[in-house]
């Protein structure tokens, strides 16, 4: 028997903009020891599925059809009935680590409540299963740890907490909405064998919530497609991922920016040549090899031009004494006239202060910052102002980067305001209407207020920008970690275009290795304030020289579930290899 | 950061704030019809006697150093000479500030039992009849000028409906205070009043805040009953920023205080303040201003000590 | 790293509301689906009329006393009587009331706007500045109110104006608290930083971004600061620093009515009383119903 079947299954919310139907017409079945993966882009109603089956829906849904979770019906069931299933039968694991605790309860206690919520097991008896319990999520020192407060936890720890509180009662059913989506990339990895390993020895069924095409390689039986309220594909792993057959998913799969991985050492993975590109290659997206070619030649061979911006030795460090956080310690980057330059790194690795540095945003402790050849601390009142005026700034958040009581236009129009005040309306409006041209948006756009703008288009106009004033710099820091897959897709290709045809130097900042790899041609891996290693985007993505740098790459999931297995398995050995 | 550390830096911040009540009190005192002068000497001082003082005090100095001078009293408890009552104010203040601290603290005290489960059983009963009705009312309390709200509760409990006395017990010790508690029943529920009507909307919107956060989903999900999460987990994290919230109310407290002693007759500080300003004794108000002023910022400091204590992320993360 | 994805079809209904975007529409619905804050708004208006226009409808003397009527019940000729010196109470409600309101109001805007200006420097300007400037605040609320108003009154006794400039000067702490907070959060928007990268001057920054940015905070906190400003206004009167006779406003008359109201002329303290609290109630109401419309934190 199923251990989670939806007939039929149609959500609603009353909103005050009025009814919206989340989800329409969703039949799916989940069977014992089996992971189903729910996939779908933001509002496609694949987390509110998820909720719906463990009845958390909020007050304003109105649910139709029937869900039945073990073969209860949890559709408009009674809520001492699905207090009972939940937790000891169906649990579930959230997206956001850092608030999915109490911050003022020790997390062993969180544990035990779980485990009384559901028998009558005395207090110390609980708190020894706690114990337990975080000792099989792979938290050190349990005992010393089940005293800790969520803060001291880190957000791996807090997501291995969280799934402590969901296997405590050896649930039938594990939902997970997208466990990962918030963690660094090896930590994804690491909690998603965890998963895979809790999954498998109790024979549990899970169904997990992902927008990453990759976690479903890696994790998923059967896969299951949303759009819009409605599941438009469903089949076995291999069959959706590498035989797509429904439109969406065709482009949806296309859109995923793909990582390019050479074969492994010793563990030869098989493919075509020696570079195994991660799947079908879309037509208009990359190209079997790893990285663009570079427009402006090899910039290590380029005499004499000064970069665009260089930061030499540069420290940044917070606070003072004990509690200082050394976010940057010595690094040198430079970026040359129109060559792009990714950063990547987790969290903690300072990239994103680099980013700000060369902004001028954060003055370095020591070292020095030179913006288009002059140096940032000796520059002076108009003089820097100028330097300014050559930088353009995309930053991550969509709806944060625009300020919503400005119009379209006055947004675009703002540096310009800055730097350009003698210019004529006429003359602003047509070069508001140019840029809108540049980044594919319509004309009439302008005039509207970013509200009513989706989250790709914001960042477009935030990218129209950061271009009005012909910069020969752009700063993108995680420009599209905030967009759907296929909005990423556009804004990239508008963004590569741009720069062939503009030919302004590039530093971006991403978490996102595939994205990284499409878009730079020299890369920078950082790591706890300090540089790992850095090359082009060929040598170091595909040859790495680092442990580091080798183990990060690993850790990301590619969308072949073929080939992710046989690099986790990789990954698994070197792992073994390295503790043994 | 560990708790002494912690603690040193609150200290040392309201160390700071009453170094400028001090300055605030030092230029009222200059700003007198007379000066310090009279507040030492007497309001019968001839202006020959004024003078002399201001010489042999040094008054004619730079006001940076008779400010100095005045700290320097200040920490000898020396709080000048009332004018009416011809003692030291200081030993004024000593013998009426217990007995208001008293009845504001019983006050406090009755109205966070009763503000705080009420606010929190609102928020879970959101937009009931029984939530309108606590609001209205809430909202009722807190727009009452606590003289008015002091003034028909004696007429409805001791004129028409005679159950309660209309003054509070006089009597210079607490111990004789205390002798009659019947009459100290109207003042502190003038003063409770107000606070419950405060302090439940307060926790009804803290409360309604900490429904929403993820932590309530996840608890949920793990089989926890409404009442057991509002019991085990939104209870405490909805009263961290109301402790923070008694700080700030205290001064509002103190000054309900002079008005509650006042219509009621309460041996208290706040009847000598008013009774100070009906005769112009500048040196007891001033005394006054500055004794309550310091009360105030001890119990801010206190308020926030107890704040970490709830909160161990406060010592970890606080400024 | 977080994904807050955002919806990709414009205007598309989605589950996540955007932070910034409370158009004035959504906002205005929202206010007049709360039945409190409606309430308060019309109370306000049909007091204020009672107090401006009603003397017109109403005529009474208010500056010659009538010993020969004083103390009157409530009648036909006098339909809340009279007071001790023999003016007619409706039309002294609507006299006091003149100042009360106006006092109050004044007063509340005056303090919001130098607790704006305080507040929105300490807070972007930051350090030690933002730390001495918000130890005065700690020290200002540290004294509480009702003692310095009272020290004001052994000293002087100002007219309307004076009275107005003094009340502010005791209110402003609070509302500079709320906008040093608000503008902590918005000087670290991401577009305030796009600014500055390129080139912005702080002037710009603020001008441009912050206070249009903070406006719904300020607006909120200037309808309580004008509700506290009015029952401020009241103990004021109490006190003994009011204006001056016969001027009188709300709580005047219910400091000259308080010995009368042990011996049954209720008449004397029941209105002004209620009329206070009417009035404070409906401010807060609004002021509630704004802060919830706008989707304001804090206070």
């Amino acid at each position: 028997m199923s251990i989670l079947t939806t007939t039929d299954l149609g959500i609603a919310f009353a909103t005050e903009s009025g009814t919206v139907d989340a989800v329409r017409g969703v039949s799916l079945h989940v069977e014992p020891g089996e992971t189903l993966a729910l996939v779908g882009e933001s509002g496609s109603g694949k987390s509110t599925v998820a909720l719906a089956a463990m009845g958390l829906l909020s007050g304003n849904a109105t649910v139709s059809g029937s869900a039945v979770v073990d073969g209860h019906e949890v559709v408009d069931a009674a809520e001492p009935a699905l207090r009972k299933l939940r937790g000891s039968t169906v649990s579930m694991v959230f997206q956001e680590p850092a608030t999915a605790l109490d911050p003022l309860t020790r997390v062993g206690a969180q544990i035990a409540e779980v485990i009384r919520n559901h028998g009558d097991v005395s207090a110390s008896d609980a708190a020894a299963r706690a114990v337990d319990l975080l000792d099989r999520v792979g938290i050190p020192s349990p005992a010393a740890r089940a005293k800790a407060f969520p803060f001291q936890l880190s957000g791996g720890q807090r997501q291995r907490v969280v799934i402590a509180m969901a296997i405590a009662n050896a649930p039938k059913l594990l939902i997970a909405d997208e466990p990962t989506t918030a963690l660094d990339v090896t930590v994804q990895a690491e909690i998603l064998e965890l998963l895979r390993r809790l999954a498998a020895d109790t024979g549990t069924g899970v169904l997990l919530v992902t927008h990453n095409m990759g976690v479903v390689a890696d994790f998923a039986d059967r896969v299951a497609v949303m759009l819009q309220g409605e599941i438009v594909e469903t089949g076995g792993v291999e069959d959706v991922l590498l035989r797509p057959r429904h439109e969406y998913t065709k482009r949806l799969l296309a859109a995923v920016p793909r990582l390019a991985v050479a074969p492994a050492g010793a563990a030869a993975t098989g493919g075509s040549g020696p570079v195994a590109s991660a799947g079908p290659v879309a037509s208009a997206g990359p190209v079997a090899s790893a990285g663009p070619v570079a427009s402006s030649g090899d910039p290590d061979g380029r005499p004499g031009a000064a970069p665009v911006v260089d930061l030499r030795d540069v420290s940044v460090t917070f606070g003072r004494g004990a509690r200082a956080v050394h976010a940057l310690q010595g690094i040198d980057i430079a970026v040359h006239a129109g060559e792009t330059v990714g950063l990547v790194g987790e969290s903690g690795s300072g990239k994103s202060t680099a980013a700000r540095v060369a902004l001028g945003l954060i003055k370095p402790t020591s070292g020095s910052v030179h913006l288009f050849g002059s140096d940032l601390r000796t520059a002076r009142g108009r003089d820097r102002r100028a330097l300014r005026s050559g930088i353009g700034v995309v930053l991550q958040d969509p709806v944060a980067s625009l300020d919503a009581r400005m119009s379209v236009a006055e947004c675009i129009a703002e540096p310009l305001a800055v730097h350009r005040r003698g210019m004529s309306s006429a003359d602003r409006r047509k070069r508001i209407d140019e840029v809108l041209d540049a980044v594919r948006l319509p004309r009439t756009l302008a005039s509207r207020a970013p509200r009513e703008l989706s989250g790709g288009q914001r960042q477009r106009v935030s990218l129209a920008r950061a271009l009005v004033l012909s910069p020969r710099l752009l700063v993108a820091d995680e420009p599209t970690s905030a967009l759907d897959v296929s909005v990423q897709e556009t804004v990239l290709e508008v963004l590569r275009e741009l720069q062939d045809d503009l030919g302004f130097a590039c530093l971006f900042v991403s978490h996102d290795l595939a994205v990284v790899q499409q878009f730079a041609e020299r890369v920078v891996v950082m790591r706890q304030g300090v540089i790992e290693e850095q090359g082009t985007t060929d040598t170091t993505l595909l040859h790495p020289t680092t442990d580091y740098t080798r183990r990060l790459l690993a850790a990301v999931p590619v969308p072949d579930p073929v080939l992710q297995r046989r690099r986790r398995a990789d990954r698994l050995a070197t792992l073994a290899a390295v503790d043994a | 950061m560990s708790t002494a550390l912690y603690l040193t830096r609150r200290v040392l911040q309201a160390l700071a704030v009453v170094l400028i009540v001090t300055i605030v009190v030092f230029c009222l005192l200059h700003a007198l019809p007379g000066g310090p002068a009279r507040g030492v000497l007497g309001v019968s001082a001839t202006p020959a006697q004024i003078t002399a003082f201001n010489q042999a005090q040094g008054l004619d100095q730079p006001l940076p150093v008779q400010y100095v001078r005045f700290l320097g009293r200040l920490l000898t408890g020396d709080l000048g000479t009332s004018y009416t009552l011809n003692e030291p104010v200081g030993q004024l203040i000593a013998e009426r500030l217990p007995k208001t601290l008293v009845l504001t603290g019983i006050s406090a005290v009755l109205g966070l039992v009763i503000a705080i489960p009420v606010g929190m059983w609102q928020a879970a009963r959101r937009n009931g009849a029984v939530d309108y009705a606590a609001t209205a009312l809430a909202f009722v309390f807190y727009s009452t000028p606590a003289f008015f709200l002091g003034l028909v509760l004696i007429i409805v409990f001791s004129q028409q409906l005679p159950w309660l006395p209309s003054q509070a017990p006089s009597g210079n010790t607490l111990a004789e205070v205390f002798q009659d508690p019947a009459g100290l029943v109207l003042p502190v529920v003038t003063g409770a009043l107000a606070m419950i009507a405060v302090f439940s909307r307060y926790m009804r919107a803290s409360t309604l805040e900490n429904l929403q956060e993820d932590y309530v989903r996840t608890a949920r999900a793990g089989g926890a009953s409404t009442a057991t999460i509002l019991r085990r987990h939104v209870f405490r994290n909805s009263l961290t920023p109301v402790v923070a919230m008694l700080g700030y109310y205290l001064p509002v407290l103190f000054g309900g205080a002079l008005v509650t002693e006042q219509l009621f007759n309460y041996p208290g500080m706040g009847l000598l303040f008013w009774n100070a300003a009906q005769t112009s004794d500048y040196p007891t108000l001033l005394g006054c201003v500055l004794v309550i002023s310091i009360a105030t910022v001890v119990g801010t400091l206190l308020a926030d000590v107890a704040q970490s204590l709830i909160d161990p992320r406060v010592k970890a993360s606080r400024a | 790293m977080t994904a807050q994805l955002a919806p990709e079809a414009p205007g598309a209904a989605s589950l996540v509301q955007p932070v910034a975007a409370t158009g004035w529409r959504l906002a205005v619905r929202r206010f007049r689906h709360n039945t409190l804050a409606v309430i308060g708004l019309a109370v306000i208006v049909v007091i204020v009329l009672f107090c401006f226009v009603g003397p017109f409808l109403y005529p009474t003397d208010q500056t010659h006393t009538q010993l020969s009527q004083a103390n009157l019940g409530p009648s036909a000729a006098h339909w809340l009587g009279t007071d001790a010196v023999g003016h007619d109470v409706l039309g002294r409600l609507m006299f006091g009331g003149k100042v009360s309101l106006t006092v109050g109001i004044a007063a509340g805007i005056l303090a919001t706007v130098v607790g704006t200006l305080w507040g929105s420097v300490a807070g972007y300007v930051g350090g030690w500045v933002d730390a001495v400037m918000m130890r005065v605040v700690d020290a200002g609320i540290a004294i509480p109110a009702l003692f310095i108003l009272l020290v004001i009154s052994a000293i002087t006794t100002p007219g309307v104006g004076g009275l107005i400039v003094i009340l502010g000067f005791v209110s402003w702490l609070v509302p500079s608290r709320l906008i040093r907070a608000e503008t902590l959060t918005l000087k670290n928007r991401d577009y305030v930083l796009t600014l500055r990268a390129i080139g912005g001057s702080h002037a710009r920054a603020i001008g441009r971004h912050l206070l249009p940015n903070s406006v719904s905070t300020i607006v909120v906190a200037a309808t309580f600061q004008v509700a506290d400003a009015i029952l401020l206004v009241a103990y004021v009167s109490y006190l003994g620093l009011g204006v001056q006779a016969p001027a009188t406003d709300w709580g005047g008359m219910l400091s000259a009515g308080l010995t009368a109201a042990y011996s049954g002329r209720w008449w004397l303290i029941v209105p002004p009383g209620l009329a206070v609290i009417l009035v404070v109630c409906a401010f807060n109401a609004v002021g509630d119903g704004l802060r919830d419309a706008f989707d304001v934190r804090g206070r």
